[in-house]
């Protein structure tokens, strides 16, 4: 498999008042189009990534919604995976590709999260919980704060650790400038911030956040430089080579085990065998830290560490900008922030933007090659793709 | 809040739970509630394995939270579910307590 990503385009992310789902759709659609040197006319087929838009604001039919932002008359869909919409999105978008159906698609992310009260948002986003939990009273910090604590009781994972991550990925945000929170915190910080649901604090969670996120997939082989002219072309074309989706049950407590996602174990291994490549290769990766104890599940169940460890790895600054693998060099979801359906795509853009050498002031020196991992729910859908250039 | 044709049918399956004994696995505490939910809170919730092997997402009623150690011994009860309007069926679920 071989498709390039041939424009990017992201917004800022954060509490967005003075704009509308169409405003930051329009936007990073605009950027991305204008990124892959193509016109509208150009796009066969438009993937609409979004979770919660018909709930809040009683707009559905977004596919077409979006696409005629930009009188596109082709296909057009919505896709939903909970948080995992937008890494979904692009592995529809890949298959109508590698299908031969379209040479050129537009898949955006968007979502416009702080238009409500917090209770609304977290009963909105209890639609990807499972009607038991919903039952229960359950919330998505709740049911994260579970994993926690057993991943806590069973490898001696600490507070520390899981504040360390959060140190980390504001670090991150810090150097960049679409983040919703880009500044840098201190460990004493994360860990005396307010109880948001035990062992988890504030610091603990990525917060409620407006964006969105688009590219431009193409299966053409003219390579993106030269379709550009001189002044804008980058160090090298990045092409997606692996994009694998893999599901389980929506209900937590109807897993074998609380300490491991086995979708990202199976979506992971699919991609990277798609790509020809073992997980030691990765340079660089975008993980779903949709809450501190995600991201060390995610590096233990991706294979950058063994199972348990994932607390002392972020510990020795491994997946620190400068280490040997950085993690969630965008600032992740935690400090980047997490529009739903928008945080698949910001990855791919993050991913894209590190490849081609264009990241500023957080690039990460020869990195090759990079994966993002794109979870749904507490692990019912998982996304990975790996990008190469 | 679910119409009261999904109430009375979520409700017919109810009692297959009843007094239930089971175990508590892990729990935490509930400080920032979906709608329906937010005059319970602080609340527990915890995932529980029955004696038959099911594990279930639940509330935790009727104790207090430094009673609580893993694999304490709870006893599903039905409670109501949230909070109904004036004009609403009151919607009833499983809880546990510990016993």
């Amino acid at each position: 498999m071989k498709i390039l990503v041939k424009g990017v385009g992201l917004t800022k992310f954060g509490e967005l008042w003075d704009k509308s789902l169409f405003d930051l759709s329009l936007q990073a659609a605009t950027e991305a189009i204008q990124d892959a040197n193509l016109s509208a006319k150009n796009i066969e087929a438009v993937f609409v990534a979004n979770m919660i838009h018909g709930k809040l604001a009683n707009q559905d039919l977004l596919g077409a919604a979006i696409a005629s932002l930009f009188n596109i008359k082709g296909a057009s869909f919505r896709v939903e995976g909970a948080c995992a919409s937008g890494g979904l999105a692009v592995h529809l978008a890949i298959q109508s590709l590698l299908a031969g159906t379209y040479k050129n698609v537009l898949v955006v992310g968007a979502e416009k999260m702080t238009d409500v009260t917090i209770s609304e948002i977290t009963s909105a986003l209890m639609g990807a919980g499972s009607e038991a939990e919903r039952k229960a009273g359950l919330t998505f910090p709740g049911l994260y704060a579970l994993m926690a604590k057993t991943h806590m009781q069973k490898f001696g994972t600490t507070r520390n650790h899981l504040a360390a991550v959060s140190v980390k990925n504001h670090y991150h945000a810090s150097l960049n400038e679409k983040a919703q929170f880009p500044f840098e915190i201190t460990e004493e910080k994360a860990l005396n911030s307010p109880e948001i649901c035990m062992p988890f604090t504030l610091f603990d969670a990525s917060p409620i956040t407006d964006g969105a996120g688009a590219v431009i997939l193409s299966s053409e082989n003219t390579p993106r430089r030269r379709a550009l002219t001189p002044s804008r072309w980058t160090a090298g074309d990045v092409y997606i080579t692996g994009s694998a989706v893999a599901t389980d049950t929506v209900g937590l407590a109807e897993r074998e085990s609380l300490v491991e996602i086995p979708a990202t174990k199976q979506a992971a291994k699919m991609a990277v065998k798609q790509a020809g490549i073992e997980i030691a290769d990765i340079d660089i990766a975008e993980v779903h830290d949709c809450f501190t104890i995600a991201e060390i599940l995610a590096m233990e169940d991706l294979g950058f560490c063994e199972k348990g460890e994932g607390g002392k790895f972020i510990v020795q600054g491994t997946t620190k900008l400068g280490g040997r693998l950085p993690i969630n060099t965008s600032g992740g979801l935690k400090a980047c922030g997490h529009p739903v359906a928008a945080t698949g795509l910001k990855q791919i853009i993050e991913i894209t933007q590190q490849l081609r050498g264009s990241a500023g002031k957080r690039q990460v020196k020869d990195a090759k090659i990079g994966l993002t991992h794109n979870v749904g729910g507490s692990g019912a859908t998982v996304v990975v793709h790996v990008l190469q250039t | 809040m679910n119409s009261p044709v999904q109430i009375w049918r979520q409700h017919k399956t109810l009692h297959n739970y009843l007094n239930k004994i089971g175990k508590l696995l892990v729990w935490t505490k509930i400080l920032v509630a979906p709608q329906g939910f937010e005059n319970q809170v602080p609340y527990l919730v915890g995932i529980v394995q029955l004696t038959e092997g099911e594990k279930l997402p639940v509330q935790i009623v009727d104790c207090d939270e430094k009673d609580l150690k893993p694999n304490q011994k709870v006893q599903v009860v039905i409670r109501k579910i949230g909070k109904a309007r004036s004009e609403d069926v009151i919607e009833y679920g499983v809880k546990v307590k510990s016993i």
